[in-house]
């Protein structure tokens, strides 16, 4: 036997390489080679959508990452301590010496400076998520934009904006890791996740989205695709044709959807629907109209 | 026209050779008449690729404005080929330039630059809008603001008049 032997090409599917990426990094651990890093998860003015998309990730899930790969410090949805007691965790590693990487879910709300959006209070005094995205975001080492309104204001930011809210870079005049998506798929944000724990930052595009889930146009990897070079065109939804005549925003979206698919890689949204281009910059005001019959001629 | 004719027989013919080539990687076992095969696969689609090339340079040079995209998707629509682009020379005013905004079965024509382009198949237009901006103007400012310096884009259009005043 050779000393390097010869191994059959590896699968190339999304869920093998989410696997062995999962695998490796608990070989890590156990050898200590990978120390556990710290994870705030901080919420500001959004849905949540992205953390109940992140609940269901597999491959890793959602268990594997709180147990094997990093410490959740805090999420205000998932952690067990409430009220003062949660913020002022806040508050200790704004002024601790912790690393920590930050995830940022939501935009930031800039209106009567920051108070449509509050994180908590201390005491009487209302903590707002402005004053956190600051705080938390010059201490961490590394920030991850999570989901279209952290990444550029998103829906909180569409017209009329109530709340002047904007994307956290409008705050943070630093480096940020940009997963755009309404929601996020769990694999875009875990996947980033497990590569800044072993490998450091991912390879990112000019908008600093992490190439391995964001440099594929849609478009070209779309099943339909034929049928737009063909030029054959769904007229109304539910067609099985290229839906470019009612919407689709497939051919300006850069993700991997078409291959990775969501809900346990079983369906995605062409497999039923237009692309509403919700990872690109400028959702939902600049993705408008999603669905629209009064079309062009062919 | 004699040129592309050739050329067109000269793809058919390589297309029908590689796909002989392929065949035989299946068949045979014998590791040394495989590589050779690949070898000259590999040979053919260079060959491919260069007459493809040769055609585009050639459908340029008779000033088709329909063939020379023949592998991009949007010309192979019939529309772009048979509608009133076949003369872009034709003159839009702003007001008539307004109509065809996309809508009502109408086409989706924007300007840039002076040049009336036809999006009407174009991938990133669909429904006649393109990030909030919609058909039936001059977006010259706006194309300016995003896509400085990417001329290349405009070269992919369909051009189909100009923009007068």
């Amino acid at each position: 036997m050779s000393e390097h032997p010869v191994l059959p090409p590896e699968s190339t599917d999304n869920e093998s390489v989410a696997a062995r990426l999962a695998r490796e990094a608990k070989r890590q651990v156990a050898q200590g080679n990978l120390k556990k890093k710290k994870l705030v998860y901080l919420e500001l003015n959004g849905c949540s959508g992205n953390i109940i998309s992140l609940l269901n990730g597999s491959n890793p899930d959602f268990e594997y990452m709180i147990t094997s790969m990093v410490d959740l410090l805090y999420s205000n949805s998932l952690m067990a301590a409430e009220g003062e007691q949660a913020v002022q965790r806040l508050f200790d590693l704004a002024a601790g010496d912790e690393e920590f990487i930050l995830a940022v879910e939501g935009a930031v709300a800039l209106k009567n400076n920051g108070m449509y959006h509050l994180v908590g209070k201390i005491g009487d005094r209302p903590v707002t998520g402005l004053e956190m995205a600051e705080l938390l975001g010059k201490k961490a080492t590394h920030v991850i934009s999570v989901g279209a309104c952290s990444v550029d204001g998103g829906p909180s930011a569409a017209r009329p904006n109530l709340s002047q809210s904007v994307g956290l870079q409008g705050v943070l005049d630093r480096h940020i890791i940009k997963l755009p998506g309404c929601p996020v798929n769990p694999d875009w944000f875990l996947g980033t996740l497990a590569h800044l724990l072993m490998f450091g930052e991912p390879k990112l595009d000019d908008m600093n989205r992490p190439l391995m889930f964001y440099s594929t146009l849609i478009h070209d990897r779309c099943p339909r695709r034929p049928f737009f070079d063909q030029g054959i065109f769904a007229e109304k939804l539910g067609e099985p044709y290229c839906l470019f005549k009612v919407g689709c925003r497939g051919p300006v979206t850069r993700t991997d959807c078409p291959t990775r698919k969501w809900n346990d890689h079983v369906n995605w949204p062409i497999g039923a629907s237009t692309c509403i281009g919700c990872a690109q910059f400028g959702f939902p005001d600049r993705m408008a109209p999603f669905i629209s019959y009064d079309t062009t001629k062919e | 026209m004699a040129d592309m004719v050739t050329i067109q027989r000269q793809m058919d013919l390589t297309f029908a050779e590689i796909n002989y080539l392929i065949r035989l990687m299946y068949a045979t076992e014998d590791e040394h008449t495989k590589n050779l095969t690949l070898n000259q696969m590999w040979n053919k689609i260079a060959h491919l690729q260069f007459l493809n090339q040769l055609l585009v340079a050639a459908s340029f040079q008779q000033g088709q404005a329909a063939i020379p995209l023949q592998n991009s998707p949007q010309t192979m629509l019939p529309d772009s080929t048979n509608a009133p682009t076949a003369n872009n020379q034709m003159e839009f005013t702003r007001e008539q330039l307004a109509q065809f905004t996309g809508m009502n079965g109408q086409p989706a024509y924007v300007a840039v630059n002076g040049v009336v382009y036809d999006v009407t198949n174009n991938a990133a237009w669909s429904v006649a809008t393109h990030f909030g901006l919609s058909a039936g103007r001059d977006l010259t400012q706006e194309f300016a603001s995003c896509h400085t310096g990417q001329q290349w884009i405009l070269d992919t259009l369909v051009p189909v008049g100009r923009l007068i005043a």
